[in-house]
């Protein structure tokens, strides 16, 4: 189907996209790739549409701090910067997202802000507690990524507010990552995936482990999984655990792709794959480091 | 670096039509649209490029992949009002018949062409993968299932697809050729009314007529015809250079021609109607005569026209007059023919044997000005759909007639 009629503008500065987003029947268009299906399908009819292509400083990617990405940053750019390679989870799980055309103008950010409880990207921020900025009629504030998802498609961010950047910590050494999904095709929506991230001390000792779930609740689910993985530290003892954190955490209904009693034993499977191999990763790099 | 866009301050209201200037297949187009149409849409309706086919319009099927800044992009997922200033190559400007893109030859030779409706969007898809993929051409052929996903063939799988492309990944491992059929060219729509694409950023004038374009440029590429035409007058050849000389005795000579306003540099604004069968086409369009060589009676002379109905075409024509036996004339014609839009569809060889007909009855006219030293009495009759068709049928028949009996 074709989208709905809307009034279509494209502001240079970020204050007139507020400007325009005011009143709140406006929706912000950045690479549009979840957006405009959402149109064609006739499941939204925001009245005016709001380009940000054209705010010059949402194009930008900083690597203070970790990776700082701008609003209207697309994935593919991402893909292929050297700055991101600071950051080895998100192009782990960018090849998972949508298909090479959509990534070439998907935004990073706009994955945020759609919040697919299916998407990789919001997985990705949760697990790496990335902080997530929005602007609005307020002003600007920081929101972490662990509290930014509070729902299915609904953000910390209102209809009033852009969500100017994201910024992912950058990883050090000691740090290692995994990530995998399950979906019915390549490109299609996971039916469960998880991220992982388990940083070891400079004798191999696990420090810290932390599982994020997606596809598998309304939002991504991120565990605490220290003590677990420190004491079962190998793919075959993480199972059992990984499939009772499983029976806690996949809480979605079961749909015609898989019953939630598949999703839970894919995440279980895949978390113990994903945090055995974060940690072989984690040690590989504070051998490398010494 | 991504290109940024231009901002556009002015909101466009819901049902407005905005104009957005991008660069098609290497021609600069301006393409009229409410906010709501997508590029795709813009692409097949607007510039009759209907080789970018569209299935699920919601960004799933990939059917629309084309390259937008240098990047597979799905069509349907991207408004037209947003590729301001975007370069955007479709699987025309891949490659045309006589120079088939690498992809396209691989394509053919795999059997990977199968029904054919997903063929535009698997070679776009192919070409970003070889080009821009994440490892350039040096993907491994156990790759190519996930890597072409992204657009669906129904027919019987992907096998010849794959192969296809593994191919040409293999003959080219130090990169793909770039696009070969870019280049300047009239891309007209298919909708009607005014022309919606202009190549020479000329503007409607207020009547609502179609725009004079400044000058004529010939497409880049093959012609979609070619026609050499050589017709033997009886009257002396300065008489006939006289009326090829004279623009308003030639052009009262050409069939269905009309001559409207003499312009500055040897230009000529005219109109030109063709009728075929149920096809009636009216060409508003500019010649202009780029060489003039009296001494050796030659000339040659550019023309280019556009239908209201979403037909173009342009012409190469070199004209040339040669003393014959018998104080006659030698009338010669050489025209590269570039069809677009509608007329296009008719296939070349009806449009190679309409031209040769047009031009028998303009030497026949040329022939009567000579004679006279008149325009021709009787103004050129726009060439009818019998005296035409019947004519070129008649020819065809004849022809396969004599071979019927060559055969016995």
């Amino acid at each position: 189907m074709k989208a709905p009629p809307f009034a279509y503008v494209r502001p240079a500065t970020l204050d007139d996209v507020l400007g325009e987003l005011a009143g709140g029947d406006a929706k912000v268009l950045a690479g549009g790739q979840s957006l405009v299906p959402v149109l064609a399908m006739r499941l939204g009819r925001p009245a005016t549409l709001v380009d940000i292509g054209a705010v010059r400083e949402l194009h930008a990617v900083e690597s203070r701090d970790g990776l700082r990405v701008g609003a209207a940053v697309r994935q593919r750019t991402i893909e292929r910067s050297a700055e991101a390679r600071a950051v080895p989870l998100i192009g782990m799980a960018l090849p998972f997202v949508g298909h090479r055309e959509l990534r070439s103008r998907g935004t990073v950010v706009g994955s945020l802000a759609h919040a697919d409880p299916a998407a990789e990207l919001p997985a990705v921020a949760a697990c790496l507690e990335a902080s997530i900025e929005v602007a609005g009629p307020a002003g600007r504030r920081t929101v972490p990524a662990t509290e930014f998802f509070t729902g299915a498609m609904t953000t910390g961010a209102g209809p009033e507010d852009v969500v100017v950047a994201v910024t992912f910590p950058a990883a050090r050494p000691g740090e290692g990552f995994g990530f995998a999904e399950i979906a019915r095709r390549h490109g299609d929506f996971a039916l469960a995936g998880v991220a992982a991230r388990v940083r070891v001390g400079a004798d191999g000792a696990v420090e810290q482990a932390r599982i994020t779930g997606f596809g598998i609740s309304d939002r991504p689910v991120t565990r605490d999984v220290t003590a677990l993985v420190r004491e079962h530290p190998t793919e075959e003892r993480l199972r059992p655990e990984t499939a009772r954190l499983a029976a806690e955490v996949v809480d979605t209904g079961g749909d015609a792709h898989g019953s939630t009693g598949y999703r839970r034993r894919l995440y279980g499977v895949l978390a113990a794959r994903e945090l055995a191999a974060a940690l072989r990763r984690a040690r590989t790099s504070t051998e490398e480091a010494a | 670096m991504t290109r940024v866009p231009e901002a556009r301050v002015a909101k466009v209201a819901a049902g407005e039509r905005v104009d957005v200037a991008m660069t098609v297949n290497g021609t600069e187009v301006v393409v009229s649209v409410p906010p709501r149409v997508h590029l795709a849409d813009a692409l097949r309706e607007q510039l009759g490029l209907t080789g970018t086919h569209l299935g699920c319009e919601h960004g799933v099927c990939g059917m629309c992949t084309v390259l937008v800044d240098g990047e597979a992009a799905r069509a349907c997922l991207l408004f037209a009002v947003q590729c301001e200033g975007a370069d955007v190559v479709t699987v025309e400007g891949l490659g045309s018949p006589e120079e088939q893109h690498p992809l396209q030859q691989a394509f053919s030779a795999h059997h990977g062409l199968q029904c054919g409706f997903c063929t535009p969007g698997m070679l776009m898809s192919s070409y970003d993968l070889l080009t821009s993929g994440p490892r350039g051409t040096a993907v491994q052929p156990e790759e190519l299932p996930v890597e072409m996903s992204g657009v669906l063939c129904r027919c019987t799988g992907y096998r010849g697809i794959l192969a296809a492309v593994a191919d040409v990944a293999a003959q080219h491992p130090d990169g793909l050729p770039a696009p070969r059929n870019c280049g300047h060219r009239t891309l007209v729509g298919r909708g009607g009314g005014p022309p919606t694409a202009r190549a020479d950023g000329s503007a409607p004038d207020a009547a609502g007529a179609p725009p004079v374009p400044a000058e004529v440029r010939l497409p880049a590429g093959a012609p979609s015809a070619t026609v050499e035409v050589r017709s033997e007058l009886g009257a002396p050849v300065d008489r006939v250079w006289e009326v090829l000389a004279d623009f308003h005795r030639l052009a009262a000579c050409l069939p269905g021609a009309e001559l409207v306003q003499v312009l500055p540099d040897d230009r000529y604004r005219g109109r030109a109607t063709v009728a075929l069968g149920p096809v009636k086409l009216a060409f508003d369009g500019l010649a202009q005569v780029v060489e003039h060589l009296p001494d050796q009676h030659r000339m040659r002379v550019l023309a280019q026209g556009a239908d209201t109905g979403g037909s173009a075409t342009q012409a190469d024509i070199r004209l040339a007059a040669e003393p014959a036996a018998e104080g006659g004339t030698v009338l010669r014609a050489d025209a590269a023919l570039f069809l677009s839009g509608r007329i296009a569809q008719f296939g070349r060889a009806l449009a190679g044997d309409v031209s040769r007909r047009m031009f028998e009855q303009f030497a026949a006219a040329v022939e009567e000005s000579a004679r006279s030293g008149r325009a021709p009495t009787a103004p050129a009759r726009p060439p009818g759909a019998l005296t035409l068709l019947a004519g070129t049928l008649a020819a065809r028949l004849r022809a396969a007639l004599r071979r019927l009996r060559r055969t016995r």
